[in-house]
């Protein structure tokens, strides 16, 4: 089998000079080829993604064509279509980037709509939850069969992570009730800073190791077993490992449980840096199970915005499907797409959202006028 | 030697298919919910929950403009028959699917002797439980 790339091929058969265009086109041709092999592939294996498509795309057309929606003052009933057809696409777009970049749909869609919109916080930290969650969700699955997700990890971390986000949600209501736009205020000022420092993980990589090895393995993790191996794919071996400090990455899963549910975000790079950096799991683990615990720990949060009402289901629907639709594009066709790309682009986007809330934030919660952005 | 990939455990297999499929379940029935909410009944009109959250209006807001107060509970179960319900309860059996994947993994991890780990998978379940029946207190 010849497995020399074309560039090498060229440089030995110099006296033999290869057209540059033709090969150029002849590599274009393969790949659009190994895309549409991929694209089958995925047709084939996973068809409850394709019939789940093709039903959303049926069923848009049929509400825009016979919709008995009717115009008010503010909007006309073919922008209240578009709104709900804008929604799904962009949640798409949010969660196929979410994916790629390694960290929750919710860190991108909360941010930018509490900076950018005057939609109601409560309304849009609900709706954030829907965005953080639902690719999680369904990419446990596959997560699940592969055995990256560690079984025994995620239910140790699972308890403090619930009881945070439990604990969060309800601060929120109590918060936006309490203190209105003085809350929503400072909402807005902590969230933007918040999103700076996950920038700052994207940036610097949040200094993760591939196979960390503890030093010291505490006590409490030997007593819960908090170790496991898995099949790495890019070593063609089984990989052990031994996770450390059981009893920190419990505290700071409450920490983390408590920030999801408060701010109606993930935060899967903060999920993925603990398991990481203070418990020792190597990355993949690490990501594969802050993708389970997201889920988990958005599925507590989000009941009490449900019960509350803060969830507008109408409005919440389209970011759903789009959720479910890229979190499964995202895990199985474009899981070899440069990340470094995307994270460019997701800190760009981080940057540019966290400025507008802290400047939004002082400005709600200090009534000072910040004549920028 | 050659080694063999592991084999997932029936514990984390149960969590992982209970889920997908309860989420993709969810996902058919918004679709179903969205369509009837543009065509049919409602029981609050699409145009006005858009236009309301569109103007930027509170939850209490928008709530007291439909129903005159908030909900306060699973509102849509008693609304099956509409777009918006229909749409609410399919985000919501989504959401509620962890509730059987936990407790059936839980049983799975039982079954294996794992006492510890079924437990908190157990204990986990009935956090998310308290969540889903409102047991936390919540301002009036």
């Amino acid at each position: 089998m010849n497995l020399r790339s074309p560039a090498t091929a060229r440089s030995e058969f110099s006296t033999q000079p290869v057209p540059l265009a033709k090969d150029k086109k002849h590599e274009k041709k393969k790949g659009k080829r190994k895309r549409k092999n991929r694209l089958w592939s995925l047709v084939t294996n996973v068809p409850e993604l394709s019939i789940l498509i093709m039903l959303i795309v049926g069923a848009y057309m049929l509400m825009g064509v016979f919709s008995k929606v009717e115009s008010t003052e503010v909007l006309s009933a073919s922008s209240i279509w578009l709104i709900i057809v804008g929604s799904f696409l962009i949640s798409t777009a949010i969660a196929t980037l979410a994916v790629i970049g390694g960290i929750g749909g919710g860190v991108i869609f909360t941010p930018i709509m509490l900076g950018f919109t005057s939609l109601d916080s409560l309304v849009i930290r609900a709706t954030g939850l829907v965005v953080a969650m639902f690719s999680g969700l369904v990419s446990t699955g596959p997560f699940m069969k592969t055995k990256l997700a560690d079984i025994k990890l995620t239910f140790y971390c699972g308890v403090p992570i619930t009881v945070g986000a439990l604990v969060g949600s309800v601060s929120a209501i109590y918060l936006h009730k309490g203190l209105g736009d003085f809350g929503d205020g400072l909402v807005r000022l902590s969230l933007g800073i918040l999103m700076l420092v996950v920038a700052w993980f994207l940036f610097t990589g949040g200094g993760k190791t591939e196979y960390p090895e503890p030093k010291r393995i505490d006590r409490l993790s030997v007593l819960l077993g908090l170790n496991g191996f898995y099949w790495e794919e890019s070593l063609g071996k089984v990989v052990h490992y031994q996770l450390t400090r059981a009893f920190v990455g419990g505290i700071v899963f409450i920490a983390l449980g408590f920030i999801g549910g408060f701010f109606g975000l993930g935060g899967g790079a903060f999920l993925t840096a603990t398991l990481n950096l203070i418990m020792m799991a190597p990355v993949k683990i690490a990501a594969a199970c802050s993708g389970v615990l997201l889920a988990i720990s958005n599925a507590t949060a989000i009941w009490t915005y449900i019960t509350y009402g803060a969830m507008i289901a109408i409005f919440a629907a389209p970011w759903m499907l789009g959720q479910v639709v890229g979190g499964i594009l995202g895990a199985h066709l474009l899981i070899r797409i440069r990340a470094g790309f995307v994270r460019k682009v997701l800190i760009i986007i981080l940057v540019v959202s966290s400025m507008k809330l802290i400047v939004r934030g002082v400005e709600e919660a200090f009534g000072i006028n910040i004549p920028i952005l | 030697m050659k080694e063999d990939r592991p084999k997932p455990p029936l514990a984390g297999l149960i969590y992982g298919e209970i889920v997908y499929w309860g989420v993709l379940a969810g996902s058919l029935i918004v679709i179903v919910g969205s369509v009837l909410a543009f065509l049919g009944d409602n029981f609050v009109p699409v145009s006005y929950w858009v236009s309301s959250i569109w103007k930027g209006e509170t939850v209490y807001q928008t709530w007291k403009g439909a129903t005159g107060a908030l909900p306060n509970g699973h509102w849509y179960l008693s609304h099956l028959t509409t777009g918006d319900g229909l749409s609410a309860l399919g985000i919501s059996l989504g959401v509620f699917s962890v509730v059987p994947a936990l407790f059936l993994s839980a049983a799975a991890l039982f079954k294996e002797k794992e006492w510890l780990y079924g437990a908190l998978a157990m204990v986990g379940g009935i956090v998310v439980v308290i969540g889903v029946l409102g047991l936390a207190p919540m301002p009036k």
